[in-house]
């Protein structure tokens, strides 16, 4: 079952000195119990499509939908079922983990006794026990990377987006973090995953979309990319494919 | 979940987290409670430690000769002589009062100068603080003599100053006694040499100068209290990005600014009552009422809470301009480059306000900041305040609030702002970068009234007539301002934030049934009006005075041409106040507010603008119907057609007097308002509940109108 669907999404950001199309008619599917990787470079375009797919950013031009709810009619509804994260997603420095579950469990309209009880669960299924009651500002990285995927996970939604998810994370919390995906996926949820360590994608992805300056040049799970390159390596079937577009591109002008 | 549990959870959990900043802590608790003693303490011993030194330091004394030396001295010793005799007599009689006795000159030396420009250049070069020179009258009758004392003093030198006063009062002491000598000599009472006796008895209590001063203290640290939250819940969040996170959580950003603004506004009343708190204990423990009061009364604790309460709507009010004004900042630096203005915005009308010749009437009442001031200053000074102008300052100040808060909302979800994509003022008044919009956002249409509100205050209490004057200026100044300010202002906004005029002023064709409706509207209410004021005098008495200024308005109307009457009584006031009122502000009230809400609160506004409580109830009420028949006509017309006709007919009235005579309703002298004959209220009553059925359903396309109405809000906001 398609559960995001994103149509032709394109934003255009006003500048200074005129506009900027940082996304253009960018199309995919995501189902459920797959990793979907959005993958490119920096300034690729790969974060203002997922803003616009969780409704922070109002596309400039064609829709999306997450479990049948329009991005641009029901936002309130598309939040209820999206859990976002991101690397530099900020935590509230001066509450305790347990604390800030609990606020962002009643944020999704829960009351008092069952948003303690979801926040004592988290706690206890990702093992964050040890630092539950600590003030956020005195975690390290990697906990507070894994306070920010419970707090995505308050409301168990069935769609997952992840932008950058272990940006500067050392190898153990990054084991953590992936093999939490790994078991989102496997429970039957839509995964976004956002990254630009294609050998992480390699090993993450189901399927996967190459983001070049704003377009989407390639899609498809990984032996169809394979094929249809002759290359084995996903960065190398990366980079051959943006030197494609490129070429392209030089042709078409 | 409802609006006011997201709200309660929003509002705990940011409490929290603002008092768990030690910065703020210390801001709020510590600064005071240590800091106020401390300064308090300080300054005023310092200033009477200085007074006291200035007395006990010798005073320096020029002269021109060596006579004018001796006579000095001779003056001076003589009278320290009579002073410790009469010293001697009291003190045998009781311990006295040694404060209040008069102290003899002792530590001075005096100097003789060469000439009256040195003399004058010593002084100016403060090595002398005086100086003396004495001239010998005429003997007078063979034995008296006049004597001329002249005294060169720089009063910008206190001690120059000090010299000169205390040196007074030796010649004047000196003068006394020598009268009653010469008045005992000549065998005549001692008490002729004083024909007058003055005596000051102060009467200021020591709350009339904490009434100057208190009011601007406590608005500045109301202030102070709610810059640091401001700051910190709104640019403070998006920089640590945690506002990103807030954003994909199903709240809408109202409920997020609402919480956040009710946060800034407890910690700012806190604030406010701990220092306070402090300042009173500070003064009261200290002892410091003599210093500051010159008397032995307490500070009254019961009027600091008096004034705490009042201080409510102003922390409401600040608390509002500093989230909407950081609600613009990215970073905490930025926010507090924002906030210095603001400040300053502030305490202008406030520092006039302290101005002890300022009254609390006319413009001030609805002066921002400016008529809080006041305000709190006439509750301390306990004067006669009455409850229509504590109302008028309370009602305005909440409307600028809200104003306030509305903008903080639209701006605070805004992408642009969010996720710094482009400078975030730049992107508000930079008018390629705003995209056309189908409807004006709340924001918008409640800061353009919010805005209008003092201003039209001010035109119609520039124009009020002087006793005897009639009103026809009033009302030609009306309909040439009325069209400026109602239509003109708003328009040009809309233009400018390419904004669709047609949804905005609801230019729309209405169908017949609405046109009808407006029509029989127009027609009955004024019997619902009238049977309104009926029902209103029975509880609140008119004052002459207002009943007067109704008939001035009669007869000016009277004495216009019957069409410059309607069109300035009718005409005008339906076109334009329709427009603003059921056009521009419903239309931007109704895109974020449920419909009810959003027809009282433009109907509140409506009644509000008139000014006068007296015809709050009617102006509210009809304010509703009309609100309510354009909601349902999606045109702006039927509404401005039913309130035509009410004012028209409320002019033929005047105009005609045969016309109400042929209803056959009593003149109106005597007794204005009793109820209606049934004849006439009966078909009246009957007529407007038939144009109210009248009015059409709402039909399928206004509803999804008004849903993507909502919509548009939400995903710009």
């Amino acid at each position: 079952m398609d559960m995001v669907i994103a149509e032709n999404l394109v934003k255009v950001f006003p500048t200074p000195d005129g506009e900027k199309c940082a996304v253009d008619s960018v199309s995919f599917v995501v189902r459920r119990g797959e990793i979907y990787g959005l993958l490119g470079p920096n300034g690729a375009g790969k974060t203002t499509t997922l803003r616009m797919l969780s409704g922070l950013m109002t596309p400039t031009g064609g829709t999306a939908t997450l479990a049948g709810y329009s991005v641009s009619k029901q936002p309130q509804e598309v939040k209820r079922v999206l859990g976002f994260l991101t690397a530099n997603t900020g935590l509230y420095q001066r509450l305790t983990p347990r604390e800030l579950l609990i606020y962002f469990c009643e944020l999704h309209q829960m009351e008092r006794p069952k948003a303690e009880a979801r926040a004592d669960y988290l706690i206890d299924w990702l093992g964050m026990g040890d630092f539950a009651k600590l003030r956020c500002g005195a975690l390290s990285t990697g906990q507070k990377q894994q306070v920010n995927i419970a707090r995505a996970l308050v409301a168990d939604p069935p769609i997952l987006v992840m932008d950058e998810p272990t940006l500067g994370l050392d190898v153990l919390s990054n084991r953590v973090i992936l093999d939490f995906i790994r078991r989102e996926r496997d429970e039957g949820k839509a995964i976004i995953l956002s990254t630009h360590y294609l050998d992480e994608a390699e090993t993450m992805c189901d399927r996967v979309g190459l983001l070049h300056e704003g377009r989407l040049v390639a899609e498809g799970d990984l032996d169809t990319l394979r094929e249809q390159t002759g290359e084995q390596r996903l960065s190398v079937i990366f980079l051959k494919l943006i030197g494609a577009s490129e070429s392209a591109g030089a042709v078409g002008s | 979940m409802r609006f006011h549990h997201r709200i309660r959870t929003i509002y705990v959990k940011e409490l929290i987290d603002i008092l768990r900043d030690r910065r703020t802590l210390l801001a709020m608790i510590v600064v005071p409670i240590v800091m106020y003693p401390l300064l308090m303490l300080g300054s005023i011993q310092a200033v009477s430690y200085q007074v006291q030194s200035l007395d006990d330091e010798p005073i320096r004394f020029g002269v021109l000769t060596e006579d004018d030396g001796k006579h000095l001295h001779a003056l001076i010793l003589r009278d320290a002589e009579t002073l410790s005799r009469v010293a001697k007599r009291q003190g045998a009689e009781s311990a006295g009062d040694e404060d209040d006795a008069p102290k003899p000159l002792e530590d001075y030396e005096v100097r003789a100068m060469a000439s009256r420009a040195a003399l004058e250049d010593a002084i100016r070069e403060r090595q002398l603080h005086l100086g003396i020179l004495i001239e010998k009258g005429p003997l007078i009758g063979g034995r008296y003599r006049r004597i001329h004392v002249e005294f060169l003093v720089d009063s910008d030198n206190v001690r120059s100053f000090n010299a000169m006063t205390r040196l007074q009062d030796v010649v004047a002491r000196t003068r006394d006694r020598l009268l009653e000598n010469r008045l005992a000599q000549v065998r005549l009472p001692r008490a002729l040499a004083k024909p007058y006796i003055m005596d000051v008895s102060d009467l200021a209590t020591p709350t009339s100068m904490l009434g100057q001063i208190l009011p601007l203290i406590l608005i500045l640290l109301t202030i102070t209290g709610a810059i640091y939250p401001a700051i910190d819940l709104t640019a403070g969040e998006r920089e640590r990005g945690t506002l990103e996170t807030l954003m994909v959580c199903p709240v809408p950003v109202i409920d997020l600014i609402v919480g956040k603004f009710l946060v800034v506004t407890s910690v700012a009343i806190m604030g406010a009552a701990l220092n306070l708190t402090v300042v009173s204990a500070t003064i009261y423990f200290g002892g410091f009422n003599r210093v500051l009061a010159g008397t032995e009364e307490t500070v009254p604790l019961g009027k600091m809470a008096l004034i705490l309460l009042a201080l409510i709507p102003f922390a409401v009010l600040m608390s509002a301009v500093m989230i909407a004004v950081c609600s613009y900042a990215r970073t905490f630096k930025e926010a507090q480059n924002y906030v210095t203005p603001v400040i300053l915005a502030v305490l202008i009308p406030g520092g006039f306000a302290a101005l002890p010749t300022t009254q609390l009437e006319g413009v001030m009442l609805v002066m921002p900041v400016g008529n809080m001031v006041l305000l709190a200053r006439d509750l301390l000074l306990g004067a006669d305040i009455s409850w229509w102008q504590v109302s008028l300052v309370l009602i305005s100040t909440s409307l600028y609030a809200g104003a306030a808060v509305a903008v903080a909302a639209s701006v605070f979800g805004r992408e642009s702002v969010v996720f710094a994509d482009s400078a975030s003022l730049k992107t508000i008044f930079s008018r390629r970068l705003i995209k056309p919009a189908a409807w004006p956002p709340i924001s918008m249409s409640s800061l353009v009234v919010a805005l209008l509100f003092p201003t039209w205050f001010f035109v119609q209490a520039s124009l009020s007539p002087g006793p005897g004057e009639g009103v026809q200026r009033l009302l030609r100044m009306t309909g040439v301002l009325m069209p400026l300010l109602f239509v003109a202002c708003p328009t040009i906004v809309l233009l400018y934030w390419r904004t669709d005029i047609v949804n905005a002023f609801a230019l729309r064709r209405p169908g017949v049934r609405s046109l009808a409706a407006g029509v029989l509207i127009g027609l009955s209410s004024w019997v619902v009006a009238r049977e309104l004021n009926v029902l209103q005098s029975s509880i609140i008495v008119i004052p002459a005075e207002i009943l007067q200024s109704f008939e001035t308005m009669a007869a000016s109307i009277v004495a216009m041409p019957w069409w410059m009457a309607l069109l300035l009584v009718a005409v005008v006031p339906a076109v334009c106040e329709e427009l603003l009122f059921r056009g521009f502000f419903l239309s931007g009230l109704m895109k974020s507010a449920r419909p009810v809400t959003a027809i009282l609160v433009s109907a509140t506004v409506f009644a509000v603008f008139h000014f006068l409580l007296f015809k709050f109830l009617v102006t509210a009420v009809l304010g509703v119907v009309f609100a309510y028949l354009c909601w349902r006509s999606r045109s702006i017309l039927p509404g401005m057609v039913a309130h035509l006709l009410h004012n028209a007919i409320g002019a033929l009235m005047v105009i005609e007097p045969s016309f109400p005579q042929t209803l056959g309703i009593e003149s109106s002298d005597g007794d204005t308002w009793a109820h209606l004959p049934a004849h006439v209220l009966l078909p009246g009553v009957a007529v407007f509940v038939l144009a109210l059925i009248l009015i059409p359903r709402p039909v399928r396309s206004a509803d999804e109108d008004l849903s993507s109405a909502s919509f548009d809000i939400r995903s710009t906001a």
